[in-house]
């Protein structure tokens, strides 16, 4: 079993992660968060993923012929779509702070303290 | 239809009509309409509870029933007393949370109603579903719900902060989440909890079962606002519209911990080294650290919202020591605690919007002896602290009890002390807020520096639909606030209520029943539930605790903490710090550390 996928996957999440935690912008704190997200994606492509397999549409083909897993690929959709939601009202907020406050450096709104 | 799919589809279709024609009702219509959903689905959920009895109600979406052989291949709702219970928490207090919001939300927009159905939906579907992906799916839709209502009031700066954190840490969960789910696919092939439970059953963990094992319950650990993960939650309840907190410390906190219990169970507990002692150790930690940190907090706040949301994290530490022990009279005791912990904690939240709606602010400090002319609140106050304090015999007593008797049982001789600081601390923290607000006894507190008055200011403008005091408390406020605490206090005294929790957690701890049951239709046959009542050492321990609250509620109002105490609350304070950036790092350091706590517990 090839492991790239997943190294790739761990990496993304780390950095992601990372560049959440230092973001000085509230926009580059969201698209951390989408790098953070397709981690999930590449995950979970990848244990689905046969090696010569083809795409799992099974019209024409011959019985016993290899195809990746249709059910990672349904959860990747569903992933995508419900992080879509989360993006936009991310983003929704992002747009009322600089509207409000000019600024979208997390940092400069008042902190909620103690 | 099965009423477990209508229990669902029933606030769905609500949000949805609310979303498209709510604009054009009038207020009131739109009102009473949305009331009526939320109750329809609490009665649908009280059903629920009724019919599941016999033990496990399990509905097949489209028909998909599982091959012969276990091998299932749709999407089943697997509802058992627990879940029922659960939905039925988080109906009933929706419920009446939109009752409240009517007078207390002055121009509630229609967006309100429809997001508060959805949040609804997304609750009871969670607490019933049997799949693993819809699991994650719901736990979504409830989180995206409640961010952008706390997000309400965006105009504010507060608001604003405060869903950016709580969105950014909890889908951060819910990734977490995702990711373990995505292992166990790979490991097992399948997404249905009992067919992975099956799977997985009698094998000896690997590492990367562990590895999906401590994301899944690292990610709704940041939902059940478990140290170190809890910081959004002061947050998102300090700026929240109060019917949200209603919620969110009433029954969403605990939807995470109901979902560890539940993954737990149907899932992993087949594996005979996952239930290793050393698991147990850690999870009880958590909820120890969770239930003493919280309330040291608690007691250093001074705005009433952060008092009170302090104080749930702390008692989500005394329910995760009651779920942590991985044993069913623990889990009982955690049902029950959470039940009556949620209808008090509702209630007080009602109050604090009270005081806020009258008073002006809910600022210890401004507020301070303000609060005479509303003394029904003030009483109100008294009461849900001394049964947060654990008053025997009511609700909060029953549940504490339990679990104190659960973890002296499981060999944590600390549970019961444990419990005991937790819940004197806590409740003093409210009762020496309520003696301040609404009799002015000892002083003010003061302001010490410019930090704390930047956060004062904080404090006042987050109440901003409080321009227009009311002159008197509208009926349609307390009386809601006053059904919770009592319900509350009550549930203890309604006779079979321990045998009913006892039951519903000998069945949620019995795995292979449960899968017998969803993949093969096998009989479902329970051992009877053994039954143990609180002790005589319960009752001691919580007039110590009602003590203890009082005393310490005194020392608050009357003495002046020293330098090194004031050192010590700055640094607490410090970790609290507002930034978003700080809690993700707190949230990756937490999942190492007990990442690498269960790695060597279970190796």
């Amino acid at each position: 079993m090839n492991h790239v996928p997943y190294l790739a996957s761990a990496w993304l999440m780390l950095i992601g992660l990372y560049g959440i935690a230092t973001s000085r912008n509230l926009i580059h704190m969201v698209l951390c968060l989408t790098v953070v997200q397709s981690s999930t994606y590449l995950l979970l492509l990848g244990v689905g993923y046969r090696l010569h397999a083809t795409a799992p549409i099974y019209q024409g083909i011959v019985p016993g012929h290899r195809a990746v897993d249709p059910v990672v690929q349904a959860l990747t959709l569903t992933d995508i779509v419900v992080e879509a939601t989360v993006v936009a009202l991310m983003l929704a907020l992002a747009v009322v702070a600089h509207k409000r406050f000019g600024s979208l450096d997390p940092q400069k709104l008042r902190p909620l303290r103690g | 239809m099965s009423i477990a799919a209508l229990a669902i589809l029933v606030p769905i279709l609500g949000a949805v009509v609310q979303s498209a024609i709510g604009a054009k009702l009038p207020q009131t219509i739109a009102w009473i309409t949305t009331n009526t959903t939320a109750a329809a689905t609490a009665v649908l959920c009280a059903i629920l509870v009724h019919k599941s009895g016999h033990g496990l109600l399990v509905t097949w979406f489209g028909g998909w029933h599982p091959r012969s052989g276990g091998v299932a291949f749709g999407i089943d709702m697997a509802v058992d007393h627990f879940g029922s219970g659960m939905a039925l928490l988080a109906a009933s207090l929706v419920t009446a949370a939109l009752f409240y919001s009517h007078r207390y939300i002055d121009a509630v927009s229609p967006h309100y109603h429809s997001l508060m159905l959805l949040f609804l939906a997304g609750m009871v579907g969670f607490c019933l579903t049997g799949d693993l992906f819809n699991l994650f799916v719901l736990f979504e839709l409830l989180s995206v719900a409640a961010y952008a209502m706390t997000a309400y009031h965006v105009e504010e700066e507060g608001p604003l902060q405060g869903a950016i954190n709580f969105a950014i840490t909890n889908t951060l969960g819910g990734f977490m989440v995702l990711t373990g789910i995505g292992l166990l696919y790979g490991r097992t092939g399948a997404l249905n909890m009992a067919q992975i439970g099956e799977t997985l059953a009698g094998k000896a963990p690997d590492g990367l079962v562990v590895v999906a094992f401590v994301l899944i319950v690292c990610g709704f650990l940041v939902k059940a606002a478990a140290v170190p993960f809890h910081l959004w939650l002061a947050d998102a309840h300090a700026v929240a519209p109060v019917p949200l907190c209603v919620l969110f410390s009433g029954v969403m906190v605990q939807i995470g911990l109901y979902a560890i219990a539940r993954v737990y169970w149907t899932v992993f507990s087949g594996m005979p080294e996952l239930h290793a002692h050393a698991l147990v150790q850690i999870l009880m930690g958590i909820g120890g650290i969770t239930a003493l940190f919280g309330a040291v907090m608690c007691w250093l706040q001074r705005h009433l919202k952060r008092l009170l949301a302090f104080s749930t994290i702390s008692h989500t530490g005394l329910f995760l020591m009651g779920i942590g022990l991985l044993e069913g009279h623990g889990l009982a005791a955690a049902g029950l605690f959470i039940v009556c912990h949620g209808l008090v904690k509702g209630g007080l939240f009602m109050g604090a919007g009270i005081v806020g709606k009258r008073v002006g602010t809910v600022d210890t400090g401004d507020a301070f002896g303000k609060g005479r002319e509303i003394w029904p609140t003030g009483i109100l106050f008294a009461i849900g602290a001394l049964l947060l304090a654990s008053v025997p015999p009511f609700g909060p007593f029953a549940g504490k009890a339990l679990i104190e008797e659960a973890g002296q049982h499981g060999g944590f001789w600390w549970a019961p002390y444990a419990c005991l600081v937790a819940s004197a601390l806590t409740a003093g923290a409210i009762l020496r807020a309520t003696g301040q607000i609404f009799l002015g006894w000892g002083q003010a507190p003061q302001e010490e520096d410019e930090q704390e008055r930047g956060q004062e200011e904080q404090g006042s403008e987050e109440e901003p639909e409080s321009d227009s005091l009311f002159e008197t408390t509208p009926w349609m406020m307390w009386a809601p606030a006053w059904f919770l605490v009592l319900l509350g206090a009550a549930i203890p005294l309604i006779g079979g209520w321990h045998q009913w929790f006892e039951r519903a957690a000998n069945r949620m701890t019995d795995r292979a029943t449960y899968a017998g049951h969803v993949l093969h239709g096998a009989p479902l046959t329970f051992p009877p539930p053994h039954i143990s009542g609180p002790h005589t050492s319960s009752y001691v321990f919580a007039i110590f605790s009602v003590l203890g609250a009082v005393a310490v509620a005194l020392v608050g109002m009357y003495l002046k903490p020293g330098k090194v105490l004031d050192q010590i609350a700055d640094g607490m304070h410090a970790i609290h710090s507002g930034h978003v950036g700080d809690y993700v790092v707190y949230l990756v350091a937490g999942i190492a550390i007990i990442g690498g706590l269960t790695g060597l517990a279970v190796t």
